[in-house]
């Protein structure tokens, strides 16, 4: 099922946490509202729901208006960051809950019920915690119940609030790449919220990068991560070595001019240049002009720091070309620019 | 000394195993010294006037005592003052609960004053509260007239006008047991529910009251436990006629005035006794609830 967001706006007292804002969801895709907290890709999510009603634009489910619609007839699926499973109820409960308080012409005969939950605790694989209570259960197992839960009623769309904010880096990582398979089989058009930009980019066909109630981006991982459309996107995505610079003639100066970039002809004045670490060129040499002033070496990856007339930089590359140039802290070195997007003011 | 020794050391020998129940490792100090200041505290303050009393009784001897508790009168009193005590608790119950839903639930201009008013039965004095209600619910009274005339309703002197006493006594402890647990739940569990196709009704019977409910029954045993030794509001009110509107603590105070301590202390003791059973039924009703969704 599609959705269609039109001029969403919504205001808290003076806070204004969603300005107009338009988005098409695409039926069967896994949509991300990445942003920094306070951006609105929450409240968005729960205006979808129904959980919270926007106080101008329209939206619509499957091309028709939906914000006249209760949250229980919207037909959508809600995971919460904090789970919130019923305490006082048992996991297989928890799941049921949404098939048994539908009305008695609409409900399913209880052995079917039983049927349903336990095929979707297979599906979630927690098929031998139907007697246990939430209480009872891991972080990453409550959430896997809640997402059973969420989808025993058969939503038309699946929304998830910040679903593995909760949950420790490991636990967090596998029940990503789970929910990625999950999406595969059923194709259930799902939008998550996230502040976790490596989350999005992995999980998501789509990545909509939001900034202070608007949305800054939209578009696939790799076109968001490569091509950014604005200076937020750049610093929101990704490490980045930020500089101010001054652009003339197609040519932008860092600093006093240790390092320049060639941009566009067009741009003229003041800006920000940005450089990913990993598009940061470093070779040792004996009179060059940096300096290498801190190195960390993590996992398959090398860090280098760098300070260059009074600029601090930091470089990546891969731990093996890191050992091939043989640097140690203090080491004086090149640098060199592979790739670069400038921003004037 | 060996065992105090060897609780501190991470590996405990096998010589420690049964001391170390009583005596684990700990990152709070002061275990022992804050356990023998309770337990003699209670000793003193709970235990020590309860073990007089039944001290005092068993001097009947055991047909004594029965002959002294099992009398018409007595067994009345029983019957008023525990009867009317769960009748008040069951109203104090559904309107208590609905007083701290309200408070927390909605903001409304003299919210804080509503909150305030919940308190006054704590620190009004009981016979004050007595003598106020009798005189309001009194035959010629400014609410017990109009009952009378318009629908032939009698209240004070009455087992009504006790239960109204009882009720008004009670009301802050169910207020006071539910109001945090209210404000402590979690929105999202009703939003969940709400989601996932629950209607109002649903949500409220299905989600919030079971996560309240606990409290609701500690609140229901506190107002309980308070009207069965209330005294002052109910003696004004209840007209103590035997048998009829006569309370137990008023009973006890009769047989004093007629010099029967040992009377007195085995109509006590039995008033003990099943007051302590039925409030050990509730903790563990209780314990079995909050047991079940401990997070």
């Amino acid at each position: 099922m599609a959705i269609q967001v039109s001029g969403i706006t919504k205001q808290f007292g003076t806070y204004r946490a969603l300005d107009s804002v338009d988005l098409e969801v695409r039926s069967g895709e896994l949509l991300a509202l990445l942003g920094p907290s306070g951006s609105g890709k929450t409240t968005l999510l729960r205006i979808m729901a129904g959980l919270e009603s926007p106080d101008a634009g329209s939206l619509q489910l499957n091309g028709e208006e939906a914000l006249g619609l209760k949250p229980r007839d919207r037909q959508v699926g809600f995971v919460f960051q904090h789970y919130a499973l019923f305490r006082h109820m048992t996991v297989f409960d928890n799941v049921a809950f949404g098939l048994k308080v539908r009305p008695r012409a609409q409900r399913l005969p209880s052995a079917e019920i039983k049927r349903r939950v336990m095929e979707l605790l297979e599906l979630v694989q927690l098929g031998h915690f139907a007697e246990r209570y939430p209480a009872q259960l891991s972080g990453g197992q409550r959430q896997r119940v809640a997402l059973a839960r969420a989808l025993a009623i058969e939503p038309k769309v699946l929304l998830l609030d910040e679903p593995f904010g909760a949950l420790d880096a490991k636990v967090r990582k596998e029940l990503r790449r789970w929910l990625r398979k999950l999406h595969d089989e059923i194709h259930i058009t799902s939008v998550f919220v996230t502040h976790d930009q490596e989350e999005a980019l992995e999980l998501a066909d789509r990545v909509v990068v939001m900034s202070q109630g608007r949305i800054e981006q939209i578009g696939s991982p790799a076109e968001v991560y490569d091509h950014p459309s604005s200076a937020f996107v750049y610093e929101f995505l990704g490490q980045v070595n930020r500089f101010d610079c001054t652009v003339e003639g197609g040519v932008a100066r860092i600093g006093n001019g240790a390092l320049s970039i060639t941009t566009d002809e067009t741009l003229r004045g003041s800006g920000i240049a940005y450089v990913r670490p990993h598009d940061l060129g470093v070779a040792p040499a004996a009179a060059g002009p940096g300096r290498v002033s801190g190195i960390h070496v993590v996992g398959p990856d090398a860090r280098v720091e760098i300070e260059l007339d009074g600029l601090s930089l930091e470089a990546e590359m891969d731990r093996e070309r890191f050992t091939s140039l043989g640097m140690v802290v203090g080491d004086r070195c090149t640098v060199q620019i592979d790739r670069a997007r400038v921003f004037t003011r | 000394m060996v065992a105090a020794a060897s609780a501190d050391v991470a590996f405990p020998t096998k010589g420690s195993a049964v001391t170390s129940i009583l005596k684990k490792p700990s990152v709070l100090p002061g275990f022992g010294l804050t356990l023998g200041f309770t337990l003699s505290y209670l000793g003193i303050l709970v235990l020590l006037p309860f073990g007089a009393l039944i001290v005092k009784a068993g001097g009947l001897g055991w047909f004594g005592f029965w002959n002294a508790v099992l009398t018409p009168r007595v067994l009345a009193a029983f019957q008023v003052s525990f009867g009317l005590s769960l009748v008040a608790a069951a109203i104090n119950a559904v309107f208590g609960f609905i007083v701290a839903w309200v408070l927390v639930r909605y903001q409304f201009p003299g919210k804080r004053l509503v909150d305030a008013l919940v308190d006054l039965p704590f620190a009004l004095p009981t016979a004050v509260a007595g003598i106020a209600l009798s005189a309001l619910y009194a035959p010629n009274g400014w609410v017990g007239k109009p009952l009378n005339e318009l629908f032939g309703l009698k209240v004070a002197f009455t087992p009504l006008g006790i239960a109204i006493a009882l009720t008004f006594v009670g009301l802050p402890f169910v207020v006071r047991t539910v109001q945090p647990i209210l404000q402590e739940l979690p929105p999202e569990e009703e939003e969940a529910a709400v989601s996932l196709g629950a209607t109002r009704g649903q949500t409220f019977w299905q989600v919030v009251f079971p996560a309240v409910l606990p409290a609701l029954v500690t609140g229901f045993a506190l107002s309980f436990a308070r009207g069965v030794g209330e005294y002052g509001s109910v003696i004004f009110i209840a007209g103590n006629m035997p048998g009829l509107t006569e309370i137990l603590p008023l009973l006890i105070v009769i047989k004093l005035e007629q010099y029967d301590y040992a009377g007195a202390a085995a109509v006590g003791t039995s008033m003990l006794l099943v007051s302590f059973v039925m409030l050990l039924i509730l903790n563990i009703l209780q314990h079995w609830m909050r047991s079940r969704h401990a997070r």
